[in-house]
């Protein structure tokens, strides 16, 4: 219920393509080098000319200006580490894509092609000649990753792309690449505009819809999505039987390079408000908002110490515009590009952390103006954090207890059925985690394996189950288990849990002992990561 | 003993029955019985729910009184038993039935049924390994059939026809099959099981359960009085004393014995004298061991045995170590455990209040499974039910578990499978709170529902205005049905 609400943007001003089209990146200037000016004639040294030619799908206007390739592909090797097995990684995997050059000579990605990358590789698409690539910022919420070339003159041979926005009802021409290295241009449209669920469960940004008929390339991970010969967005997701696809749209990866181009990078705020639609006239009159048609949402909670209530707006409030946009019963305002669009877009992307909005409240039949200072949440600050990549997870052996702080990417471990299949209290947990842990700033401890020793002997069966305490010491972050670890009482270690049994004892003394056999006969590299 | 386990096992619900040494002597006392059941729906409570069938076997246990499975006469509706070389078809009622042990007794109403019937005898536990007859009317005929085999093992082990209790079983490898259920299984002339449950055939063979006779005792002298009072329990958990380190740090020495308590329910009937923490030594004179295990009668068992055994308004004695003092406590089994929502139930309408075209229900079993929730809260407040003492806040789950569309309820689909806290500002504990608070002549309906921010409010008026019109259209022949107390 908390959710919001999202529409269909149907109205459709002429002008705003033209006002919303490619944009000045703010690092072009100062990064590009000299020698790798995007203009001039060919100098591909293989005298390679771009695919276009061959394609019969390729707009007209891109024929005469590509005269070098813009895209490229990316090879990336991904190895996740195993949360069940924290010391360890999981089988490493591999992954081809299509990177977007842009006019700086570093190449866009989605965010998830690198996640958890141990190598990335750029290859030619025609020639195949391939360089090292190094990623320079990378944004798991927003799904975007910078790339860089190890090699600066391997980009010398590359066009860059520029931008433009989508609209609804476009026709917009996804890129693949040939073994040969051609083009390959599928098209298809652009049927939405709205806000929605991007991979990272949190994260709730503006996506294009679009329908479009793809043929299956080996490289096709991330690819360039173009109008009229500018990046209009990156595939992220597509689903082959419904043939539509999901791109991350210009105006999004707009605020993602701008915000790149100033170190450091911020990422993409956020009010901490949850609010609910004010559709119902019965509720309507309940809380005092008169007539049918005006909007208004009503607060439902406010994250404690977040923007929304530093602001000091409060649950029970009515949120009626934001910098002047009305703000309608579903939690829409009116863009001047795509039509109704959620807040979050207002808010979210069309403004920066750190940046003020001013939000008029109706409280108590009075009209409230409230600075409302927008901020990053990291995922640092969840209790659950909602995903640790590039990250080894911390982790604690004790005695054969693998110890570790609870996560949203410890409860995939149970597959994309995670929300069932993962221990029914940790996904509560995690799940409601704003409203069990008001004051946040704290982690959960659980035990979440166990690798039986002479110190577990009767233990063996424990497993998934919150740890509270170690020696009468609280624990609000792993980094807190060595500290309790440190007062045994009369030789004994205390361990007590929430739930049954609420606690257990372990030998201090021959913890060194069986740390040794751990390591041995588990063939554990490391008994713990604190950091 | 209750505990939660995973629906692997099925019923059988058609019937069986076994006697290797003389089977007409035998047929004589067996009965099957055709049960025309009616199921309620809980998805329109106020309809009385879809008739079926279903069939199963009987026994001549004592005089005039046949034993069967529970889930054979389960939601009975018309029950008729027959014997075999008799034409008849005799009308029978359903005098005691059990569901948390799966057994019910019948009376015929035409007495001329039991002339020439014998009850048979019980006999004791059978030995592993020692062979057994299974009798009853299982499909494949529509004869008496006699099936074969040995005893494999002596166990716990869960009741799927409540789900919820665990009791001794025995698993045999006869063949047994849908119409074996509530037949006696025999050795030596005499009854030392009741055919009750098996498995798929694409999970196990040859894998049969029969409930053995300490339990079907247990069943026959608690209905002595004229009433059923179901098994008790101890509701506690214990944690085994394996671990050197443990026993240890609770200063006991190196003897294999003692659990330690790790909870203790308040709603049960140890709480107030035993404690977590608490060391369990010995149970009625039983020392227990530090795996949880006791010896009864020369076998071990777990302790629960104990309070398996034990009736209403009996005793169990504990030699409890507290605080390095041994002491003698004494815990009276004055009830059955209260909150049974985890457990499948029969014969009883759905309880439910309809307002507004909302429907509240209160949460069990038969409504999780009427209803695939997708609320993952609704499946929490169902599995901590008892292990987080939710009903202590909750002592009655209230769901607001379907809408029947109407414009007074037109944008209130978000709040559907919600958990009612409060209506007004009054805690809502109990269907019969709900259905008081919409009583109340009050200009707007305010209900919070458990996490969610956003109230759900109904104004009085648009409720009365839509009654008539929703009972009409959605045809409900009752808006509320309240018979729990909570």
């Amino acid at each position: 219920m908390n959710k919001p609400a999202l529409s269909l943007p149907l109205l459709r001003l002429l002008g705003c393509l033209l006002a919303a089209g490619a944009l000045p990146l703010a690092a072009q200037n100062s990064e590009a080098p000299g020698s790798n000016s995007p203009t001039g004639s060919p100098q591909n040294p293989s005298g390679a000319q771009p695919a276009p030619v061959q394609t019969p799908g390729i707009p007209p206007e891109a024929l005469k200006t590509q005269s070098k390739p813009a895209v490229v592909r990316v090879n990336v090797t991904n190895q996740p580490w195993d949360f069940m097995r924290p010391w360890a990684k999981r089988a490493p995997f591999s992954r081809r894509a299509v990177g977007a050059v842009l006019s700086d000579k570093r190449v866009l990605v989605t965010g998830e092609l690198v996640a958890n990358a141990n190598f990335i590789e750029l290859e030619a698409p025609e020639g195949g000649q391939k360089v090292s690539a190094s990623v320079e910022v990378v944004d798991y919420e927003a799904n975007l990753a910078l790339l860089k070339a190890e090699d600066p003159t391997f980009m010398k041979n590359f066009e860059a792309l520029a931008f433009t926005e989508g609209t609804v009802g476009d026709t917009l021409s996804v890129w693949q690449l040939e073994n040969t290295g051609t083009v390959l241009v599928t098209k298809g449209s652009l049927t939405t505009a709205e806000v929605a669920r991007y991979p990272i469960d949190e994260s709730a940004l503006l996506v294009y819809r679009a329908t479009v008929s793809l043929q299956f390339r080996d490289s096709s991970f991330t690819l360039p999505v173009v109008k009229d010969g500018k990046l209009a967005g990156l595939i992220m997701r597509y689903d082959n039987t419904t043939k539509s696809a999901e791109i991350v749209p210009t105006p999004v990866i707009e605020h993602f390079l701008k915000d790149a181009a100033r170190a450091p990078y911020e990422g993409f705020p956020r009010a901490g408000l949850a609010y609910s639609n004010t559709r119902d006239p019965q509720f309507r009159r309940y809380i005092g908002l008169n007539g049918d048609t005006s909007g208004g949402i009503y607060v439902t909670d406010v994250l404690k110490g977040g923007p929304t209530e530093k602001a000091g707006i409060e649950p029970g409030d009515v949120i009626a515009e934001i910098n002047g946009e009305a703000i309608d019963q579903d939690g829409n305002y009116n863009d001047p590009a795509y039509g109704k669009l959620s807040l979050t877009h207002l808010m979210g992307t069309r403004h920066f952390d750190g940046d003020t909005v001013q939000v008029t409240v109706l409280r108590k039949g009075q009209r409230k103006k409230m600075g409302l200072t927008l901020a990053r949440r990291s995922p640092g600050q969840f209790v659950s954090e909602p995903y640790v990549i590039d990250r080894a997870p911390r982790f604690y052996i004790l005695g054969g207890l693998v110890l570790q702080e609870l996560s949203r990417q410890l409860l995939k471990e149970w597959g994309a059925d995670w929300s069932k299949k993962a221990p029914e209290d940790f996904v509560y947990l995690d799940r409601h985690q704003t409203e069990l842990f008001k004051d946040g700033d704290r982690k959960i401890v659980v035990l979440s394996g166990m690798l039986p020793s002479a110190l577990t002997v009767g233990y063996e069966e424990l497993r998934q189950m919150v740890v509270k305490r170690i020696n009468g010491v609280e624990l609000s972050k792993l980094g807190d288990v060595p500290v309790a670890l440190a007062n045994p009482v009369q030789g004994l270690h205390k361990i007590e849990f929430e739930g049954d049994p609420s606690c257990i004892y372990l030998d201090a003394a021959s913890l060194a002992e069986a740390d040794a056999m751990l390591m041995q006969n588990y063939r554990i590299p490391v008994l713990k990561r604190l950091e | 003993m209750i505990m939660r386990v995973p629906q692997l096992l099925i019923a059988l619900a058609l019937t069986t029955a076994s006697a290797w040494a003389q089977p007409n002597e035998v047929r004589k006392s067996l009965a099957r019985i055709t049960n025309t059941a009616q199921v309620p729906n809980y998805r329109i409570p106020w309809l009385p729910g879809q008739t079926g069938g279903g069939s199963g076997t009987g026994w001549v246990v004592e005089k005039e009184r046949l034993l069967t499975n529970a889930h054979v006469v389960s939601n009975a509706r018309f029950l008729t038993v027959e014997k075999e070389n008799d034409p008849k078809k005799y009308i029978a009622t359903v005098e005691h039935i059990a569901h948390d042990c799966d057994l019910a007794l019948l009376k015929v109403d035409d007495p001329s049924f039991f002339k020439d019937t014998k009850p048979l005898p019980l006999g004791a536990l059978p030995e592993i390994e020692s062979t057994v007859s299974v009798f009853g009317y299982p499909i494949g005929g529509d004869r008496l059939s006699v099936t074969r085999g040995i005893v494999s093992r002596v166990d716990f082990r869960t009741y799927s026809h409540s789900l919820l209790d665990s009791h001794l079983c025995i698993q045999i490898d006869a063949a047994i099959n849908p119409g074996n259920s509530g037949g006696p299984v025999l050795q030596d002339s005499k009854v030392v099981g009741v055919a009750f449950q098996g498995y798929s055939g694409d999970v196990a063979q040859n894998v049969g359960y029969m409930i053995p006779t300490p339990v079907i005792q247990r069943f026959l002298q608690d209905i002595a009085d004229g009433r059923y009072d179901r098994y008790m329990d101890l509701s506690l958990n214990t944690f085994n004393l394996l671990n050197p380190a443990h026993r240890r740090a609770l200063n006991l020495p190196d003897d294999g014995r003692g659990v330690v308590v790790s909870s203790v329910q308040s709603a049960g009937v140890c709480a107030g004298v035993l404690k977590e923490g608490d060391v369990i030594l010995a149970i009625d004179g039983h020392p227990v061991f530090s795996d949880g295990m006791v010896e009864l009668d020369g076998e071990r068992v777990l302790m629960a045995e104990v309070a398996e055994r034990k009736f209403l308004g009996d005793s169990v004695r504990f030699s409890v170590l507290r605080e390095g003092k041994e002491q003698s406590l004494t815990v009276k089994f004055d009830r059955a455990w209260p909150y049974t929502l985890q457990a499948n139930t029969y014969e009883q309408q759905p309880d439910y209040v309809l307002f507004g075209g909302l429907l509240f229900q209160p949460l069990s079993r038969n409504l999780t499974g009427a209803y695939q929730f997708a609320n993952p809260r609704i499946g929490y407040f169902f599995d901590a039910f008892v292990s987080k003492e939710l009903y202590k806040t909750h002592p009655s789950v209230i769901i607001l578990s379907s809408i029947l569309p109407d414009p007074i309820n037109t944008y209130l689909g978000d709040f559907k499978e919600g958990i009612v806290d409060e209506v007004n500002g009054k805690k809502i504990n109990a269907l019969k709170d709900l259905a008081e608070a919409f009583e109340e002549k009050t200009e707007f309906y305010v209900l919070k529902f458990v996490g969610v921010g956003r109230p759900l409010v109904l104004e009085r008026a648009a409720v009365e205005a839509a009654r008539s019109r929703i009972k009409r259209r959605y045809n409900v022949l009752e808006e509320q049905n309240i018979s729990a107390s909570f």
